[in-house]
């Protein structure tokens, strides 16, 4: 029984590791309608940055939210205006994808070329400390991963339910023709969406680092299973991607420690294909909205 | 005047021409993984070959020709095809080193083989590199089969004593990372295991950009198990050792196989507490009984002037010992046309404990080293120091008591 308990409660730390990760991600593609190839190599950034802020300054690792933040957001902005829109006028979806892959491609390599191949560790500064919560035993970095996913998600919903951009923002999302005749501007819309969904995943990235072992490639062990969670949920739903990460955390350690290491991938994807066979739009979402597309 | 200033020039060029080909440097190939994702030990393997050419050149170069390498960078397999395909046609060498990746030399040294010229590994791993029967593939380095071996050797007969058991009590888990490699290297273990009569609960596999192993740490706990056996790269072995350590899984021996469980920042990442008494089945490395690896002291000082720092793993050492050998019996023969590389080969007969790596140099079956070994290492007081082979040991292997 304790056994069962400590792999749940590895499951949903894994859950909520997954779900911080691919908030930002859901965000982008619920709203700007891009698939983000490169959204683990902003994670990757966001964490040599925790680093370099950790380690150079001898600072808490939580400190360096406040550099990586900002600097995620401008980068998210900078890739929609610079990278991302150009590409839209063009009027094939695909190009953006690709843009994206190129884009996470030169990343690596930029972080290649800077960092090396090697392995950057983040200081812990006590969050590798476990904590026993009765019979279970996580690590104190890993519940406060847990909150900040949940505080993520509450907060994001509240800010696009509530404020005055938020519901330009959704605006955007339901129909860009439409907004635009309302008076949005369109471009600041999604050039700010990329900001904030970079801006997430600098949020993950601070309370990742200590935890992980950062290399060029950190994003791309990540942002498989964030892409699944995002199409589980739900594309673009981000309460959906929240539950899809719990559910995909909890298959694979449960898959991982009944069934065997080897086949916690068959149990995660089947259960994915499945999902996706029964019900296509996702646990929680709606049909997808492509208005934008057709003229 | 005109007609005078034309024939100087073309005297010139000729005269040019006819300096440069006597002075004929002989050009060979240096195909690494130079940047990508392997490029920190691609850069690290082809860091020995340069080190060993230029030893060379500096001792008069081969048949009294300079040695030159070509760099070509193989990032991917098909680069790697493309690359030897323009050393070997465009660069004309005549022969290629290589390639520390496994996947890499394997896509490559199709292209030398089809193309008659020989290729030599120095560094990559797996047993499909000379398992395939190439005529003119030659390896110089241990090989998965020789890390596995090692392995069940320690357990037989050092640690099983060490933990104060007979090796049949001992439970072994297999756990590895479920590429080629991995999984080549847990077969071998199996294998060995089971000739050694040895008791292997588990065997596991898992993806190297996993994020998680504590299910799999919990299994193992849950089996019992006292000594595993890991085969992993750097990002895995990092997420055993810490989730091992933080759900309290002690086993009497952990025994990584290369790649990670060898680099000074894994150890640095999981902290020198945690990973103190870890196992290490690897290339030799430097801190080494010198009597057993003559040489190696002088390898890390040129290492050292020449690229301002330690080196950063095994992987130069071993390209620097197999290219230097190598070298040095091209230089006894006269010409460089396939057949006379591939008959000079066959004169290559070098015992251990003689050279910069300790193990000897002659090659068998499918051009394998058949004297190539590797070594037993352990991580103490943050040191990757040599604690297998005796007659390598720097130290005594240390058990947890």
């Amino acid at each position: 029984m304790d056994i069962l308990l400590q792999v749940l409660a590895n499951g949903l730390m894994l859950g909520g590791l997954f779900a911080i990760v691919s908030v930002g991600l859901t965000l982008i593609f619920g709203i700007v309608k891009v698939v983000n190839f490169a959204h683990g190599e902003f994670l990757m950034l966001g964490m040599y940055g925790t680093y370099l802020v950790t380690s150079a300054l001898g600072l808490h690792p939580f400190v360096a939210v406040i550099a990586v933040v900002p600097v995620l957001f401008i980068l998210g902005a900078l890739t929609q205006r610079l990278l991302i829109q150009p590409l839209m006028a063009s009027g094939d979806d695909h190009i953006q994808i690709f843009a994206t892959v190129g884009l996470s491609t030169a990343l690596i390599n930029l972080a290649l070329l800077v960092f090396g191949a090697d392995i950057a560790n983040t200081p812990p500064h006590g969050l590798r400390a476990p904590v026993e919560i009765g019979p279970v035993r996580v690590l104190t970095g890993q519940i406060v991963i847990f909150l900040a996913a949940i505080a993520l998600v509450v907060g994001l919903q509240a800010f696009l339910a509530r404020t005055q951009t938020g519901r330009a923002i959704r605006a955007v999302a339901q129909n860009r023709a439409a907004a635009e005749l309302m008076g949005i501007d369109v471009k600041r819309i999604y050039a700010l969406t990329f900001g904030i969904g970079a801006a997430c995943v600098g949020v993950a990235a601070v309370l990742v680092a200590p935890l992980y072992p950062t290399s060029p490639n950190s994003g791309t062990y990540f942002v498989l299973t964030a892409f699944v969670v995002v199409v589980l949920g739900g594309l673009g739903s981000i309460g959906g991607a929240f539950a899809g990460s719990l559910l995909i955390g909890l298959i694979d350690s449960v898959a991982g420690f009944y069934v065997g290491s080897d086949m916690r991938e068959i149990a995660v994807f089947g259960v994915f294909l499945l999902i996706l066979i029964l019900r296509p739009s996702g646990l929680f979402g709606s049909r997808l909205k492509l208005a934008h597309v057709s003229p | 005047m005109r007609k005078s200033v034309v024939a100087a020039s073309v005297a010139a060029v000729v005269l040019g021409l006819a300096a440069g080909a006597a002075r004929a440097d002989v050009k060979f190939g240096a195909l690494y993984p130079f940047s990508g994702q392997l490029a920190l030990l691609g850069e690290e393997s082809a860091r020995g070959l340069e080190l060993a050419v230029e030893e060379i050149n500096a001792a008069g170069g081969v048949q009294g020709e300079k040695v030159v390498l070509v760099r070509g960078d193989a990032v991917d397999n098909n680069q790697a095809i493309g690359e030897a395909r323009r050393l070997i046609s465009l660069e004309r060498v005549v022969a290629l080193f290589g390639t520390y990746s496994s996947a890499r030399s394997i896509a490559a040294s199709q292209v030398a083989e089809l193309a008659g010229v020989p290729y030599f590994e120095l560094g990559a791993v797996a047993d499909e590199v000379t398992g395939r029967g190439l005529k003119f593939l030659y390896r110089t380095n241990p090989t998965a089969e020789d890390m596995a071996k090692l392995a069940v050797e320690m357990i037989v007969n050092k640690v099983a004593g060490g933990l104060g058991k007979k090796p049949e009590e001992l439970k072994i888990g297999i756990i590895h990372e479920d590429s080629n490699y991995g999984t080549s290297v847990a077969g071998h273990q199996k294998k060995y295991a089971a000739a050694a009569k040895l008791n292997v609960v588990t065997s596991q596999a898992y993806p190297a950009s996993t994020v998680d192993m504590s299910s799999l740490v919990l299994d193992l706990k849950r089996r019992g198990v006292d000594i595993v056996m890991q085969t992993s790269y750097q990002n895995d072995s990092v997420l055993f050792l810490q989730q091992a350590n933080e759900a309290g899984f002690k086993p009497g021996a952990i025994i990584g196989g290369g790649g990670g469980y060898s680099m000074q920042p894994t150890a640095d990442a999981v902290g020198h507490g945690v990973i103190e008494g870890v196992l290490d089945t690897d290339f030799t490395q430097f801190l080494v009984n010198t009597k057993y690896t003559p040489g190696i002291e002088g390898f890390v000082e040129a290492y050292k002037k020449k690229y301002n720092g330690n080196p950063r793993s095994g992987h130069s050492l071993n390209n620097y010992v197999g290219a230097k050998l190598i070298l040095q019996e091209l230089n006894k023969t006269k010409g460089f046309t396939p057949d006379t590389i591939t008959k000079a080969m066959k004169n290559l007969d070098v015992k251990a404990g003689t050279t910069a790596v300790g193990y000897g140099f002659k090659f068998g079956t499918n051009n394998q080293n058949e004297r190539a070994a590797m070594m037993g290492m352990q991580w103490q007081n943050g040191k990757l120091v040599t604690v297998y082979p005796d007659e390598a040991a720097v130290s005594p292997m240390q058990f947890r008591k």
